[in-house]
């Protein structure tokens, strides 16, 4: 998925001049590509976060289009209030990128660690929320902010389990994506992220066949086809590598108490942060977000059925 | 037009007495920079304040929204009923800057933001190749927050001449004296230090400040610029000059009446 990202945005950089990247001292290697291709369009401005938000404000007033990467703990997280007021107040098109979301930065502990930024991004007005699960979906994500004329908060999570789609998409922005279909049409599964190939996991390990659906854009949303799915459903489940507050589980669930209201599980993150150091897959087990965890909490959810 | 400062004043003090609003001390420290600027500085082709071809006027401080609202009253981008209508029900103006507003550039309130957002205004016009200007007027108290600094360090890094910094020096801010809240010391030497052409001046002398702007203008070193203007929190309203009780008192009809006494006293 990061040579998806660095080829998307050496594409875009050398189509258009326009496009600015500023990073805040974080992504070394994998703008070697972009620094070499369009080295007159990559700002480093340090480590100042606050500060690369502000800036990017002003370039975006004087016709620029700044790609604006960092960590998702720092960017959105740390410039929230800046993305609120310089930027998303007066719809400035600039497109956010906040890698290592989730868990991914397992070992260095809860200041580079993320589960909170799709809740507090997708508050703020004027500004649209991408989760990519894979390259293909990635791409999309990409070139669809590029083309918005407001703000996108994109959110990398981790990036090396393998694609889920086979083909480059072409779906429309806030479209769900239906991953697997299943011919039980009592249960769904949906997903974003990195927790897509886990939902898609657990759905083949069942007894019963259900649809799996990944969600890629995650403001807007297309509501439709999400209230179709809690017509059709009696049970969701909801996967994200993110705080059961306010992320897609949240959403959905707003969803589906104004349509067809119905049960969903969350397989999500608890109110809590992470309590040991360890690789990815040890930290995902301390928050029951590992296949098995979550295996066993969607079989006991589907005994009810 | 001529941007008087006692009718800037006086546009000031109709609105807080209309609103009855707070933070009229520190729009009345600004009064004679803002003046100069817009008099002699800040280009608008056919004076249209969104025009692409405009200098960049950025009011980092937001507090002290009513001394701009007062030379948009005199540019003709307000108008009476504006000013008459201040605070009311659906109105547009608010107590702190608004960027929807025309001849506003940012959204302020929240100290800190607009000296970065300038230092971007300051980037993207150069390599546009573009001529134009930029000013953040930020207040003393304002440059307590963090992303002033870092501004700062990326301004002169990036050799940024077409910024310049103005500070509203008054002394004061929320709770009280600068010196004793959050110690400033020198402001010229912090901002020489960072690498920045600076120039101290009387904020209240206009001819002093016009000097002081087209010198560091017209400086050769390939610098940001900044301005520090020495001012008095309240100028102008004798009851009211460095009496920081102004950042939050609203005026009665007794006390507006006096103010504008004082004003066409001085």
């Amino acid at each position: 998925m990061r040579q998806a990202f660095s080829d998307t945005l050496v594409e875009l950089g050398k189509k258009d001049q326009k496009v600015l990247l500023l990073t805040g001292d974080h992504g070394y290697a994998l703008f070697d590509d972009f620094r070499r291709e369009c080295p007159k369009q990559y700002i480093n401005v340090g480590i100042a976060e606050q500060n690369m938000v502000g800036l990017a404000a002003g370039l975006a007033r004087t016709g620029f289009k700044p790609v604006v990467y960092g960590l998702s703990a720092f960017v959105p997280i740390r410039v929230i209030e800046q993305i609120k007021l310089d930027v998303a107040h007066d719809k400035l098109p600039i497109i956010f990128i906040g890698d290592g979301a989730g868990f991914v930065y397992s070992h260095l502990g809860t200041s580079h660690q993320s589960t909170e930024d799709i809740a507090c991004s997708r508050s703020i007005p004027n500004l649209s929320v991408y989760s990519p699960a894979d390259r293909f979906e990635l791409e999309w994500c990409l070139h669809t902010a590029y083309k918005e004329k407001s703000a996108v908060y994109l959110r990398m999570g981790k990036s090396d389990i393998g694609d889920i789609h086979k083909l480059s998409l072409g779906m429309q922005s806030g479209d769900l994506i239906k991953v697997k279909t299943g011919v039980d049409s009592r249960v769904s599964f949906i997903a974003t992220g990195s927790m897509v190939k886990t939902a898609t996991d657990i759905s083949g390990k069942l007894s019963i066949d259900v649809d799996v659906w990944s969600v890629p854009f995650i403001k807007p949303i297309n509501h439709s086809i999400v209230e179709g799915i809690c017509r059709n459903n009696k049970f969701i489940v909801v996967f994200e590598e993110h705080s059961k507050y306010g992320g897609l589980g949240s959403l959905i669930a707003e969803i589906a108490s104004a349509s067809y209201p119905l049960k969903i599980l969350q397989i999500a993150v608890d109110d809590c942060f992470s309590q040991k150091c360890g690789t990815y897959e040890y930290l995902l087990k301390e928050h029951g977000l590992d296949f098995e965890s979550a295996y066993k909490k969607v079989c006991s959810f589907l005994q009810k059925l | 037009m001529e941007f008087n400062p006692k009718k800037l004043r006086r546009t000031v003090l109709d609105m807080a007495y209309t609103g009855s609003t707070a933070h009229i001390g520190c729009a009345l420290s600004i009064i004679e920079i803002l003046s100069v600027l817009y008099k002699n500085y800040l280009h608008y082709p056919e004076n249209n304040p969104i025009s692409k071809y405009r200098d960049y006027f950025v009011l980092s401080k937001g507090h002290g929204v009513m001394a701009q609202y007062a030379c948009m009253l005199e540019l003709g981008w307000l108008n009476n009923n504006d000013i008459l209508n201040y605070f009311s029900d659906g109105s547009n103006l608010k107590g702190l800057s608004d960027s929807r507003i025309p001849g506003i550039e940012v959204t302020s309130g929240s100290l800190g933001h607009g000296f970065s957002v300038g230092v971007g205004l300051a980037m993207g016009l150069k390599l546009n190749g573009a001529e134009q200007k930029t000013y953040v007027l930020v207040g003393d108290g304002e440059i307590n927050e963090g992303p002033i600094w870092e501004g700062a360090l990326f301004a002169a890094h990036n050799n940024l001449d077409n910024f310049m910094a103005i500070v509203d020096e008054n002394g004061f801010q929320a709770m009280g004296e600068t010196q004793d809240i959050i110690g400033l010391g020198s402001i010229q030497s912090k901002f020489e230090s960072f690498g920045f052409d600076v120039i101290s001046v009387d904020g209240h002398d206009e001819a002093a400040i016009n000097k002081s702007i087209e010198k560091l203008w017209k400086s050769e070193e390939k610098k940001p610029k900044a301005l520090i203007a020495k001012t008095i929190k309240g100028k102008g309203v004798d009851f009211m000059e460095n009496d920081n009780s102004w950042h939050y008192t609203r005026l009665d009809k007794e006390s507006y009446q006096q103010a504008i006494l004082s004003i066409n006293r001085e």
